[in-house]
């Protein structure tokens, strides 16, 4: 009897006749919100007078939920979680509204009331768990002491319950893990350890500030997991703040977006992603790469202008100046969040023209990429690099003599590049992609391989090589405040490389480099600003131009858009494109976001431990036959589409050292499908894999036979 | 079915300092029967029901009207609640009847849940409900029988292959020990996808066996 029972309550859905359970009059004490947020309002006070940096911003955390507050930076959502905590500075004051936490009102309470009343019953994560541990202590003393001194626990118990808490998170090992130090232990492993601390109070609201954006997708797709996982099994609601479209979509059930200190739409993950109807959403939506988008088939449209400041905000309403919809009486009043449809909040006069499809956004910027395609028609092979190694030494343990040690950053790699083609590479972090990219470029000297650029051998460091070929091959960074000069205007770090390469007879100098700069978008007018006075996508843009000054062939770009808000990120990577076809530059371009590699990229090197693991064109990466870490890393990237399905593989353990890499395939130690081999893929622990052509462009390093890897389903598949 | 899964986790709690005009009114608007009273680290100190918020008239009655405002405003929770060591509470880990006996045997209406000194949660007669409900699938569709049966050993078996017989799955099966028949038992039975008059024509052929409330809900 008891086994048709259960049988009969899984074969029953939820929507298969029973009634849930309503707002039964007994189930009142359930349904007070962990977290409510009426019309709160932060003031910064400056030199200049109050700055208001959040205005009128409502939300509702309930029990048990996961909520995502997402935004570009400088939006003000840190400083939302920041007012919850009373965290704010000493120059930060809530000037109105109203915080409730379980019903209690936060605001206008001393400290020690604050500590008493909230208790501890808040907790928060941060982005860097670095910060948030102490170095100088192991990690066993940092998590018993949440105990020990909040709720004096004995040191032994505090000490079982932590290594109890570890084991939650999923942490191996843990009681080896207590008495390590922080430096010991992975970024990811550093992040468990912080979230178990956080969960050790056992809060009611835990929240999340970025807490994955340092970490790898792999790691973060983990951390990530766990953290649904503990949302249920602590009944713990969570706020998490976030930039990656991405990561909120697979995170939460609710979502507010955030612009400018305030909050512009607020609505379930469904109706802000797929019905979104405010023109900031709907921007930040056509803006981002979704997995499978291409350059030739899509376009990103970029968000114009920039966030307005805090000090200097339009009179009607705050995104007027850049939408694309604004008319008369959006520059008049600023407009209220109204409920468009029950549960869905906008602050837009048109909302609900923008969600019944009455208001489109505009389709006519898309420039013509046929030419691009045309021109990129060439075979000519521009680099090629043959058997490529780049060995970093590393001091021998033994005091006197012992054999010398090497980190293997780059081991027996071969590339080639087409000209007006881009090479993406993807891979961890540690895998060696930058090393690859500062070798060709000269920045590090190879230990062995060929180097061949156009012809010329290239296999000497910077230093050697000739002005010609320095002009030739230019690079792009990250991060672009590194890079650029702080004491010197924009006009004169363009134009150094011009007058360095005698790109241009030096009279004519600054009118190559107000060239440039229109075809950067910037104009005229940054030619004598300084680095400080530009925004963050804007100095990238510099750095681009500088790399561009000089015509060069090869551009080679590391991470160029990683640090950049994904409005910025558009319109960076649009530039990057026209760039090329405009000059039929070629490019290498290393990114960890695979959407935006997919999108980019004509061809794709999938890195790992220092060797490729696969090579081919894009769309080829992107779909059965996969080389298992590949198939990893795709079923571990973000997706901004919450009908994403994904299939569900994770890498159990971290790297290993470059210093010993594992023998044979070195994805061994992590690989998956390596179970699919006969007698558990033994042949892989021995033997380095070959590489198995799929078709002529495309190839896979692994044992497996393409056979079994083409019956893989795809990773990705949107539900309709 | 343990505590665990049935209490409500998180739940509001106060602090000893909290004016007790100010815990009246939380308690009120957010229909709150029971309040458990946490120092630091959640430790539970004390427990604040509707019961202990009633002043005593006979003391207010040799007060006059000043001295009544000060003293209502003067009370603190600390002043009203019952003590952490009078307080009885429960663990997470044990069964859900267990907890409600000790509701039943002790006349009261909840239970902090604590471990180690600490609240994790509260579970109260409203929960109980919920479970019971739960328990007799309340919330879906189907027609529940009640049979009075022998209390023998074998008869639930008669039953329960009577009603396979007919292909029939049982959401939900409760007995009691009849209340007004002695020596007889009462089952309860919640079957779906089948009508009224179907189950009676089936179940009244047990021998023995008799159905004694038949509704659909």
């Amino acid at each position: 009897m008891h086994e048709s029972h259960i049988q009969d309550n899984a074969q029953m859905g939820p929507s298969d006749g029973w009634i849930p359970l309503g707002k039964d009059p007994l189930q009142q004490p359930r349904d007070v919100p962990v977290l409510s947020v009426e019309r709160l309002a932060v003031s910064y006070e400056t030199r200049y007078g109050d700055v208001p940096a959040v205005r009128d911003v409502s939300f509702t955390v309930q029990r048990g939920e996961a909520y995502s507050i997402v935004g570009e930076s400088g939006c003000g959502k840190s400083t939302v979680a920041f007012s919850i905590v009373s965290f704010l500075g000493r120059n930060g004051k809530i000037v109105d509204g109203h915080v409730l936490f379980q019903g209690r009102d936060l605001v206008g309470h001393s400290e020690e009331e604050l500590r008493k009343l909230r208790g501890d019953r808040i907790s928060m994560v941060y982005q860097d768990p670095m910060q948030a541990l102490n170095p100088s202590l192991r990690i066993g003393e940092q998590l018993a002491e949440v105990l020990t001194v909040h709720r004096g626990i004995g040191q032994s118990e505090a000490e079982d319950r932590c290594i109890h808490m570890l084991e939650q998170v999923h942490m191996p090992d843990p009681a080896n893990v207590m008495r390590r130090y922080p430096h010991q232990i992975s970024g990811g492993q550093q992040q468990r350890v912080v979230i178990a601390m956080a969960l050790l109070n056992d809060p009611a609201l835990l929240i999340m500030d970025e807490p994955t954006t340092a970490l790898d997708v792999t790691v973060e797709a983990a951390v990530l997991d766990l953290v649904a996982e503990l949302q249920h099994k602590f009944d713990t609601a969570i706020m998490y703040i976030s930039h990656n479209l991405g990561v909120v979509a697979r995170v939460s059930d609710q979502v507010g977006v955030m612009y400018a200190g305030t909050m512009v739409e607020r609505a379930s993950v469904n109706d802000v992603y797929l019905r979104p109807s405010h023109p900031y959403t709907l921007g930040l939506m056509r803006c981002v790469p979704r997995l499978g988008m291409d350059k030739a088939a899509s376009y990103l449209y970029p968000i114009r202008g920039r966030v307005p400041s805090p000090r200097n905000l339009p009179p009607g309403c705050i995104f007027e100046p850049r939408c694309d919809f604004a008319r008369p009486v959006c520059r008049q009043k600023s407009p209220e969040m109204c409920e468009v449809e029950p549960e869905h909040w906008a602050r837009c006069h048109f909302a609900a023209e923008i969600l019944s499809g009455k208001l489109e956004p505009p389709q006519d910027a898309v420039p013509d990429l046929q030419a691009l395609a045309e021109r990129r028609a060439s075979d000519e092979t521009v680099l090629r690099v043959a058997r490529a190694k780049t060995y970093y030494e590393a001091p021998s343990k033994q005091l006197i003599g012992g054999e010398k040690q090497y980190v293997k950053a780059v081991d027996d790699v071969s590339v080639e590049m087409k000209r007006g083609h881009t090479l993406g590479i993807v891979g961890e972090s540690g895998c060696g992609k930058s090393t690859l990219v500062k070798t060709i470029i000269g920045l590090e000297s190879p230990t062995g391989g060929e180097f061949e650029f156009m012809g010329m051998d290239i296999s000497m460091p910077v230093s050697k090589r000739s002005l010609d070929l320095i002009k030739e091959l230019q690079m792009v960074f990250q991060n672009p405040d590194a890079t650029l000069n702080p004491s010197f205007s924009v006009g004169s770090q363009i134009g150094r490389p011009l007058r360095r390469f005698k790109a241009v007879p030096a009279h004519q100098v600054r009118d190559e480099v107000v060239r440039i700069l229109d075809l950067m978008r910037l104009g005229e007018n940054y030619y004598n600003r300084l680095p400080r006075q530009l925004s963050g996508g804007e100095k990238q843009r510099v750095g681009i131009a500088r790399a561009i000054a000089g015509r060069p062939e090869l551009v080679l770009c590391d991470e160029p858009v990683s640090a950049l808000d994904v409005s910025v990120q558009a319109a960076v990577l649009n530039l990057l494109l026209e760039v090329q076809q405009e000059m039929g530059t070629t490019m290498a371009f290393i990114a960890h976001d695979l959407s935006v590699v997919r999108f980019f990229c004509d061809t794709i090197a999938v890195m790992y431990l220092g060797q490729i693991v696969e090579f081919g064109p894009a769309e080829a990466i992107y779909a059965p036959p996969y080389h298992p870490y590949t198939e990893a890393l795709l079923s571990a990237v973000p997706i901004p589409d919450p009908r994403a399905a994904q299939k569900h593989i994770r890498l159990s353990g971290s790297v290993p050292s470059a210093l010993h890499p594992p023998s044979g395939c070195r994805f061994h130690t992590r690989c998956p499908r390596r179970l699919l081999l006969p007698d558990g893929g033994q042949i892989c622990t021995v033997e380095p894999p070959p590489w198995q052509r799929n078709t002529d462009e495309h190839r896979i390093f692994c044992h497996i036979p393409l056979d079994t890897l083409r019956q893989m389903d795809a990773v990705v598949t949107i539900q309709e | 079915m343990l505590v665990r899964d049935y209490m409500t986790r998180h739940p509001m709690m106060g602090e000893p300092t909290m004016p007790i005009v100010e815990a009246q009114r939380y308690m009120w608007e957010h229909n709150l029967r029971h309040l458990p009273i946490v120092g630091d680290g959640k430790r539970l100190l004390g427990l604040v029901t509707r019961q202990t918020l009633l002043v005593d008239p006979g003391r207010l009655a040799s007060l006059d009207v000043w001295e009544i405002t000060s003293y209502l405003s003067g009370l603190t929770v600390k002043d009203v609640m019952v003590q952490a060591q009078d307080v009885i509470s429960t663990s997470s880990d044990v069964t859900i009847e267990e907890a409600a006996r000790t509701m039943v045997e002790n006349r009261i209406s909840c239970l902090p849940v604590i471990e180690a000194g600490v609240v994790v949660g509260i579970i109260t007669e409203t929960d109980m409900l919920c479970q019971l409900m739960e328990l007799m699938a309340t919330r879906a569709h189907g027609v529940r029988v009640t049979i009075q049966m022998p209390d023998v050993k074998g008869e639930l078996a008669k039953l329960v292959s009577a009603i396979s017989a007919q292909g029939w799955g049982i959401l939900a099966c409760g007995g009691v020990p009849a209340p007004k028949a002695p020596g007889k038992w009462e089952t309860v039975v919640k079957i779906r996808n089948v009508s009224k008059d179907d189950i009676v024509a089936a179940l009244s052929q047990i021998e023995g066996q008799e159905i004694i409330d038949v509704r659909e809900m």
